[in-house]
């Protein structure tokens, strides 16, 4: 399939519905070729609903989805062969070993035996599991297992990454190094669609940002267009959150729970 | 001890196991009825068995058969207590082997304020539910209602109060082998190294291997009766072991020699009391103790190519087999498969071998092997069929997001159902063979018999356990949902016996079995050819529903 679309990912009037519960109310969104695109909201706001409908995890009761030019219901494994996909808690298969997980998901998606050695060498360094790698997963900590998530999403060369708060329980240097690779990919034309409740790392790294609220896309923009939109010039992405969300207004709250 | 803790927890744990999943795997919903099932069951049982033996009882007349009768049912009585005894020691002991590897489960109340103690009882309790409390309410109904009829209600009451005594005391034990288990396995890794997943794994089996020859030995129907006999006369002679104490108090009892009596019970409760102190101090000591990382290879890293590749298989679809075998040799709560072709050798072998006490005659070796070859890896084919994709757990989400086909994903799976099954049918077979000495042609019959069963029920069983697949793992892994287990069981005896009913006028006429009709003669291969027209078509049609049940499962994945 040829892209032919500007856009990595549109969604068009994208609605899901859990029993009563609304996670995604008609939004319409575009990712653009080659940019690191935050996704941000409150917990319960639909962004992990809306990446998982982008990946074809999760079928949306109404509208359309196009990624990387297909469409993500007609030909979901052709998305996903060109995905690279962190989910919010991921469960790996804590039997099998670093490197036999990451040998296991080069094989799936189809990467060269020779390249995969290469590659699976390189990140094993390169995020200091060197030495551990041949230890069953069940005994890695918290930011291990998230480390090698990162690696079997990266590692097979996707054009698109969808990252939910991928840099959730990492140390400084490992954190520090997927923010350098992010940046590196997006040079080299790789889509990034992140979320994150991390606001200097979103206002960092993002070219644009969409901020969620109770399934409604509240704003869509670069750091600039974000401040205008909230009227509050010069002033950091926290600011504009707590505004737009309107959960600005939080003193109160606290000295409430103190009294 | 703070009791409204320990309610609260046992209820979670309840809660757990009464969650259900419906069609969507994110949905789950509370549903009683297996719990009312099952205890409302025991005791409808228990209070119809009672009624049945009290009847029965009644309706002898001869004074002699009443008194032995009634004697009879003393010593059942009076054996009771270790009988439940041994029999919740094997039934708890399983259910932890069964617990999911999660720490999740069990890491919560480390961090809430729950004292040891409590957190002990909760999982002494907690190991009781289900078909241990179950076995009670039916043997504590049945004495109830049954010794009304003989006259002997105070000791009814003193011997169910016995047996509640005797699950605790079983519980307890369960609750510290749980506890030297984890240290013990941590010690196993430390000192094998990189043969850790073998050792665990071999370890496993022996374990399994230990346990069913005792579950056996004491369950076939001559080796009860005979330790019933032996318990109740035996009791009083090794009276200084602990674990018998409350059999001897309801000996006590029996006889009416109260100072006995209390002295005993007295001892049982200090027992009881001092085993959880134990439990509690090593849950204290090695409660939060993490086992050593399990080192499986080191060195340089070479990518595999493999058999599989040359049988076929794209690199995707051999590398989720090799995953899968390497689930099921290292993961404990899926080792359990393998009870089933050790369970379904060991049986026939000990009656076989005389081991139980009743020698099997030698005429009777040709249904021994039919048994042996026929039913491990047909079993095990339904089984792995069954929960080859419910045993993907929490990890399934890497299934749905990366590009698998449902034609990949059904080939992988149904391979590797039918390789492993055909695997434990050739095992079998040579252990059938070398023990029962069969005809070649019986031999080569059943072989080719038990391979069309595998391919024919093992395609029946993936496509039920793709549609009922439950990823639920916390406390147990479930892998399928029971209504769907139980419907393709049942689908899966009518197709097996429809494959094989070209072989019944073969076997008739051979064996020479009475029959109520003339059932025509035919040539065994021809019956072999018939029935596998019969396989082939039922396995390519389900292997079709399976594929078809592969596509909605990858579309409508809702994680």
């Amino acid at each position: 399939m040829v892209a032919t679309s500007e856009y990595a990912v549109e969604l068009r009037g994208v609605a899901k519905r859990y029993a009563d519960i609304t996670a995604v109310d008609y939004v319409d969104l575009d990712v653009k070729y080659g940019e690191i695109f935050g996704l941000l909201g409150p917990n319960g706001s639909g962004k992990s609903t809306t990446l998982k409908m982008i990946l074809g995890l999760v079928k949306p009761d109404s509208g359309s989805l196009k990624v990387l030019g297909i469409n993500a219901e007609e030909d979901t494994v052709a998305v996903k062969r060109q995905v690279g996909y962190v989910p919010e808690n991921p469960r790996l298969y804590e039997f099998l070993t670093g490197l036999e997980y990451l040998d296991f998901v080069g094989d799936i998606y189809g990467v060269d035996a020779s390249e995969k050695k290469t590659r699976i060498e390189e990140y094993l360094e390169a995020f200091e599991l060197e030495g551990r790698e041949g230890d069953m997963i069940s005994s890695y900590s918290q930011g291990m297992k998230q480390k090698v998530t990162l690696i079997s999403a990266f590692f097979h060369r996707p054009k698109l990454l969808i990252l939910d708060e991928p840099l959730s329980g990492l140390d400084p240097k490992s954190a520090r190094i997927v923010k350098d690779l992010l940046r590196e990919l997006t040079a080299q034309g790789v889509t990034t669609i992140m979320s994150t409740h991390i606001l200097e790392i979103a206002q960092a790294m993002c070219d644009r940002i969409a901020i969620l609220y109770e399934g409604r896309l509240l704003a869509l923009g670069n750091m600039e267009e974000l401040r205008q939109r909230a009227r509050l010039p010069g002033s950091d992405l926290e600011d504009i959150f707590l505004k737009l969300t309107g959960t600005g207004d939080i003193r109160a709250v606290v000295e409430e729970l103190l009294r | 001890m703070n009791w409204k803790n320990v309610v609260q927890l046992i209820s979670v744990d309840v809660k757990s196991g009464r969650l259900v999943r419906g069609q969507r795997f994110r949905r789950y919903r509370e549903s009683r009825l297996f719990q009312y099932v099952l205890y409302g069951g025991a005791c409808v049982l228990g209070l119809a068995i009672g009624l049945v033996v009290g009847n029965f009882y009644n309706g002898v007349t001869d004074p002699e058969m009443r008194a032995l009768f009634h004697q009879g049912a003393l010593n059942f009585f009076l054996s009771l207590p270790t009988l439940v005894l041994i029999y919740s020691l094997i039934f708890t002991m399983m259910g932890q082997i069964q617990r999911a590897g999660v720490k999740a489960s069990i890491q919560p109340p480390y961090w809430l304020p729950i004292t040891w103690e409590e957190h002990t009882l909760v999982s002494t309790l907690a190991n009781l539910l289900g078909f241990s409390l179950a076995s009670i309410i039916l043997i504590s109904s049945g004495i109830a209602v049954a010794s009304i009829f003989l006259g002997e209600v105070p000791l009814a009451v003193f011997t169910i109060l016995t047996l509640l005594a005797s699950v605790f005391l079983a519980s307890t034990t369960t609750e510290i082998f749980r506890v030297l288990q984890v240290r013990l396995i941590g010690a196993v890794y430390k000192s094998s190294g990189r043969a850790a997943v073998w050792v665990r794994f071999l370890g496993s089996l022996l374990f399994f291997i230990v346990f069913y020859v005792v579950w056996f030995a004491l369950t076939s129907g001559a080796g009860s009766i005979a330790l019933i006999e032996m318990v109740a006369g035996a009791q009083k002679a090794v009276w200084f072991i602990p674990y018998v104490w409350l059999g001897v108090t309801l000996a006590a009892f029996m006889g009416g020699l109260l100072a006995q009596t209390i002295i005993f019970s007295l001892a049982s409760l200090l027992f009881i009391l001092a085993l959880f102190y134990v439990a509690v101090r090593l849950n204290a000591r090695f409660g939060l103790y993490e086992p050593p990382a399990v080192t499986v290879s080191r060195g340089v890293y070479i990518p595999k190519v493999g058999l599989l590749g040359k049988l076929g298989f794209s690199f995707l679809e051999a590398a989720v087999i090799r995953k899968d075998f390497k689930a099921f040799t290292r993961r404990r709560e899926l080792m359990y498969i393998f009870i089933m072709p050790l369970v379904f050798i060991l049986m026939p072998l000990m009656q076989y071998l005389g081991a139980l006490g009743r020698p099997v005659s030698p005429e009777a070796s040709p249904s021994f092997f039919t048994w042996i070859l026929l039913a491990p890896g047909v079993i095990m084919a339904v089984m792995l069929g069954l929960m080859i994709i419910g045993e993907e757990g929490g990890s399934v989400w890497l299934f749905f997001s990366s590009p698998i086909t449902a034609r990949s994903l059904v080939k992988c799976k149904y391979a590797f159902v039918t390789i492993f099954s055909c695997i434990v049918t050739l095992v079998c077979g040579v252990i059938g063979i070398l023990i029962a000495h069969p005809s070649p042609r019986l031999a080569i019959a059943l072989l080719v018999e038990s391979i069309l069963l595998i391919f024919a029920l093992g395609a029946v069983s993936l496509g039920a356990g793709i549609r009922g697949a439950d990823f639920t793992e916390v406390p147990r892994p479930r892998m399928v949902r029971p209504l769907t287990a139980l419907v393709n069981t049942l689908l899966c005896i009518v197709l097996a016996s429809a494959i094989l009913s070209p072989l019944i006028p073969y076997a008739v006429t051979t064996m020479n079995l009475p029959v109520p009709l003339p059932l025509p003669r035919i040539d065994l291969y021809a019956a072999i050819s018939i029935s596998a027209v019969i396989a082939v078509v039922i396995t390519i049609v389900f292997y079709k529903i399976a594929l078809k049940k592969a596509e909605e499962f990858l579309l409508e994945a809702e994680i």
